[in-house]
């Protein structure tokens, strides 16, 4: 690994952290139709479009855990969402052009898409397990989200949010040279 | 150019390989979590994390309040331009003034609504708990308050403000605890109808509004009616506001009644919450059940009132970690 890499790979995990800390803080005052923008989501995506997969689940992970962190959910659980979505928005790292409008935006809507399904379905087979005597004894903590409320309410409009966002920052990012894969 | 054809041996550096050791990594963390084994390493990180989380929030809060103020004081110079150096000077002063002022006001309202409930005991000087972050995601509505176990924060305890219900303690940890928001749709809580003493279930929906479910079907109620919290639930004590109906749903084919709820409470600029600590469940528990009884004022010429219909509700759990 290249020297000038290194604080790439070392201070991403703190921006993520920062991303976290605000997303509960000041995203709060961004709230559009009734959802905030997913900060650490967007940065994971455009970090792993262009730095790479592998670079990107490690950070899909770290900023899931952070998101976690300030959040009434279970630990975990984003970072079972934002790894599928990095995945999807490494794609654009190699096998399509970055450079290409469609692709960041389409790795955001994805991401955003891929992230709350994932969420939404982990909070209903949480919910399923806490009902059946495969966890026995262990009280587990109920979580609800009803799907297709939540579809529209929630993972649609933040679905724009990001996509809109990430539009805005397509010029920024198309500044960023090529990458090889960290 | 020859090409190297040889199949590379997997290491932590394949994708997929890293997905499913963090895979493995995030539902290991969440089995220890959920099974309260990460409670202590929890509280450490929000002792650490509570003075950043607070200042984050008292920063976003004073660009806000600056920008909205720069914006009034654009406005207010076009119209008196002769007072320009004069509010200039004052500005400063003002705005500094003006965050102390508010809070004081909230923490005034909080305190009369102590007087007029003396049988709810919000924790003196402390009692007050500020709100130090908001949930970080889109699904669910917790916040976060400056009080925990060291302040002899408990699990369930009710939250509110001078404004109406905010909801309930759901994790303590030891200098911060996690507050379920009445608007989370894993949220339940028994509710009355003030008017038409209709009983109900107030539920959270993912859009931010309330759903009042299983009213009975048959008597009327009206748009407009504020919802209270009802002595049927053992969760929070009675008479709290909930919010208003702005909407009824009503089909003939349905065994229920449904109300849609507007909040009394702003969740999205709450500052100052009142955690109440020595609720007494029994004493909700003790209470004769309210019946639906008709509200002439409400029910002209239109009122059927079905008293043998009672709504046996049960308390619906709600998302507690407990300490191990």
């Amino acid at each position: 690994m290249t020297p000038n890499r290194l604080p790439l790979l070392y201070g991403m995990p703190l921006l993520l952290f920062i991303a976290s800390l605000l997303q509960s803080t000041v995203a709060v005052r961004l709230v559009v139709r009734g959802v905030k923008p997913d900060l650490v989501l967007i940065i994971v995506v455009i970090g792993s479009l262009v730095y790479g997969g592998k670079a990107g689940m490690l950070w899909a992970f770290l900023g899931g855990i952070g998101l976690d962190l300030f959040s009434g959910g279970p630990l975990g659980i984003s970072s079972l969402g934002l790894m599928p979505a990095a995945l999807v928005a490494s794609l654009g790292h190699r096998v399509l052009s970055r450079y290409h409008l469609f692709v960041p935006l389409g790795a955001s809507a994805l991401g955003t898409l891929i992230y709350g399904l994932i969420y939404v379905g982990l909070v209903a087979f949480l919910r399923e397990a806490s009902q059946t005597p495969l966890f026995g004894g262990i009280t587990l903590p109920i979580y609800q989200l009803p799907f297709w409320a939540t579809l529209q309410d929630v993972i649609v409009p933040a679905t724009v949010y990001n996509t809109t966002i990430v539009l805005f920052m397509t010029p920024l990012l198309n500044r960023v040279p090529e990458v090889q894969e960290i | 150019m020859i090409r190297n054809t040889e199949r590379r041996p997997r290491t932590l550096g394949d994708i997929g390989v890293r997905f499913i050791i963090f895979t493995l990594a995030a539902l290991l963390l969440m089995a220890l979590q959920l099974t309260g084994q990460l409670q202590s390493l929890r509280s450490a990180i929000s002792f650490f994390m509570a003075p950043a989380q607070l200042g984050t929030t008292g920063a976003a809060r004073s660009v806000t309040d600056a920008i909205e103020f720069l914006l009034e004081l654009s406005t207010l110079r076009q119209r008196v331009n002769e007072l320009e150096e004069i509010n200039a000077a004052l500005l400063a002063e003002n705005f500094s003034l003006r965050e102390v002022e508010r809070e004081n006001g909230e923490m005034r309202s909080l305190f009369q609504f102590a007087q007029t409930r003396p049988g709810l005991e919000l924790r003196g000087a402390q009692i007050i708990a500020r709100v130090i972050g908001q949930e970080s995601t889109n699904f669910l509505d917790y916040i976060e308050v400056d009080l925990g176990a060291t302040h002899n924060i408990d699990v369930g305890m009710p939250v509110v403000t001078e404004q109406g219900l905010v909801g309930r303690i759901s994790e303590v940890n030891n200098v911060t605890s996690k507050v379920l928001l009445i608007t989370d749709p894993s949220s339940a809580v028994n509710a009355i109808l003030q008017s038409s003493r209709l009983n109900g279930i107030i539920q959270g929906t993912p859009n931010g509004d309330l759903l009042m479910d299983f009213i009975p079907q048959g008597p009327v109620f009206n748009v407009g009616e504020v919802v209270l919290t009802s002595s049927m639930g053992v969760l929070f004590p009675k008479g709290i506001p909930i919010g208003q109906v702005i909407e009824r749903r009503q089909r003939d084919i349905d065994i229920f009644q449904q109300a849609v709820v507007r909040p009394s409470i702003d969740f999205s600029s709450l500052e100052l919450v009142a955690i109440v600590t020595n609720f007494d469940r029994q004493e909700n528990e003790a209470e004769p059940v309210l019946q639906p009884t008709p509200d002439p004022a409400v029910t002209q010429g239109t009122l059927v009132v079905t008293p043998s219909i009672t709504t046996v509700i049960t308390t619906v759990t709600t998302p507690v970690t407990t300490t191990p």
